[in-house]
């Protein structure tokens, strides 16, 4: 069986908008519930929405695979929608634990900082650079998702287990600790950088001691607050 | 540029945080830059988009957790330092875009629990009336815009209508440089330095420190 490529732009666009309707009791649920009828069609609609409406929630950017994979079970008629409620429920938390190391702890920060260090040196070479690389992967996880998922089925749980992912995360996990290095080179430029030592350190421990993002912004407009004072 | 169509675009381009594509067009160091080429001075734009990332580089939307919102913080500092600059003076308007780009930063994650709760609603009323599907998801896209809205229109007003006295503290272009590397640093290397990648963060600074130098 194969997608038809209207089909797979369809999916594709719907779940350019995964995350829209976001609440807390049902997370995704409205997204993922309209991007599966964008590619089952509408004549199973009212069968999907009845059976499959509860709490969805998994990475954005892969639920393309989880998207391909419910897809074709609805195609092939098979399986009960019991059976594919105990599929989202595995496969939701399995691809969602993936997608943030991969994408929001391991990816995206070491692009970012790749994009501030070359934005500080050679201006909009910098946000480019991440816009274009960042993307290259979000969007190939978006569409190769669907086809994989609909050509592997339930089988695209297994997927996880491929050498790319680990290997994508291993690399960008490498070159975001040399990039932190290379950020030393930004602060070098003078005596009162050596102010950049301890105020690292006090972040460091603020961090590994896991306080609050809040309350770490907080810190850092009471250190705007006093510096400007000075 | 005026208060009210910055404020448009700022709203526009904070729908990229969740509710459309999440393409990384609102991460600061984009917005920094499309906020300075609007204002005429990419350069300034792009470093305090720069150092407002770095602030942000930890904030992880994992599961249920809402970190400070690090995007809308990067349009609120940038487009308030470009209004207040009209009037004020670098150092004041630098100052005082930065502390309402962290404050914004705070306010903005609290009015983004409020949109999904009302999201919660939308999701009500799908459930009663299931051929409302489309109508409901597709509301999330207005409830997002109107946070982006309600957010940055009183910051943005304030920011064009302030003049500042010179009495009130100042920043430097330094000053900020030193307390963006800092928390850059420390959540960078809370991220990515573990043992197996010490030998990465070596050759980093061994090439960074050659930068310097040569």
């Amino acid at each position: 069986m194969r997608l038809s490529f209207g089909r797979l732009l369809k999916i594709f666009w719907h779940s350019l908008f995964i995350q829209t309707s976001w609440s807390f009791p049902s997370m995704q649920s409205m997204g993922f519930l309209s991007d599966l009828v964008a590619g089952v069609g509408e004549d199973k609609k009212s069968e999907i929405l009845k059976t499959q409406r509860g709490l969805f929630n998994t990475h954005p950017y892969m639920v393309s695979y989880i998207v391909g994979a419910t897809v074709r079970a609805y195609d092939e008629g098979r399986a009960s929608a019991e059976e594919i409620g105990k599929f989202l429920a595995v496969a939701q938390t399995s691809f969602a634990s993936a997608g943030d190391l991969l994408f929001w702890r391991t990816l995206r920060p070491a692009l970012l900082l790749l994009a501030v260090i070359l934005g500080i040196h050679f201006g909009i070479v910098g946000p480019i650079t991440f816009l274009v690389i960042y993307n290259i992967f979000h969007l190939f996880h978006r569409i190769k998702g669907i086809n994989d998922g609909y050509n592997l089925g339930w089988d695209v749980i297994y997927l996880l287990k491929d050498r790319r992912f680990k290997m994508v995360r291993e690399i960008f996990e490498a070159a975001g600790a040399v990039l932190s290095g290379l950020l030393f080179s930004l602060a070098a430029f003078g005596v009162s950088y050596l102010l950049v030592i301890p105020l690292t350190a006090l972040f460091m421990i603020m961090l590994v001691r896991r306080y609050s993002a809040v309350l770490i912004i907080i810190s850092v407009l009471l250190l705007v607050l006093i510096i400007g004072m000075v | 540029m005026n208060a009210i169509i910055l404020s448009l675009l700022g709203a526009a381009i904070i729908l990229d945080k969740y509710a459309l594509g999440e393409f990384g067009i609102s991460q600061p160091i984009i917005t920094g830059t499309i906020i300075g080429a609007i204002f005429g001075d990419v350069w300034f734009g792009i470093f305090l988009g720069a150092m407002v990332q770095l602030v942000f580089l930890g904030g992880l939307p994992i599961g249920r957790d809402i970190p400070p919102d690090g995007q809308s913080a990067g349009i609120i500092t940038v487009g308030s330092y470009f209004l207040l600059r009209n009037f004020n003076s670098f150092g004041h308007s630098l100052f005082l875009a930065v502390v309402l780009g962290l404050v914004g930063s705070i306010i903005g994650g609290i009015l983004e629990i409020y949109v999904r709760k009302f999201n919660e609603k939308l999701y009500h009323r799908f459930v009663h009336h299931e051929e409302c599907l489309y109508i409901c998801h597709t509301m999330g896209l207005l409830t997002a815009f109107i946070r982006g809205l309600c957010l940055f229109l009183p910051l943005f007003v304030f920011s064009q209508l302030i003049g500042v006295p010179d009495v009130f503290p100042q920043i430097t272009k330094e000053t900020l440089m030193i307390i963006g590397i800092s928390i850059g640093l420390a959540n960078s290397f809370y991220l990515f330095v573990k043992i197996k990648t010490v030998v990465y963060l070596l050759i980093g600074g061994i090439c960074g420190l050659a930068l310097v130098v040569f």
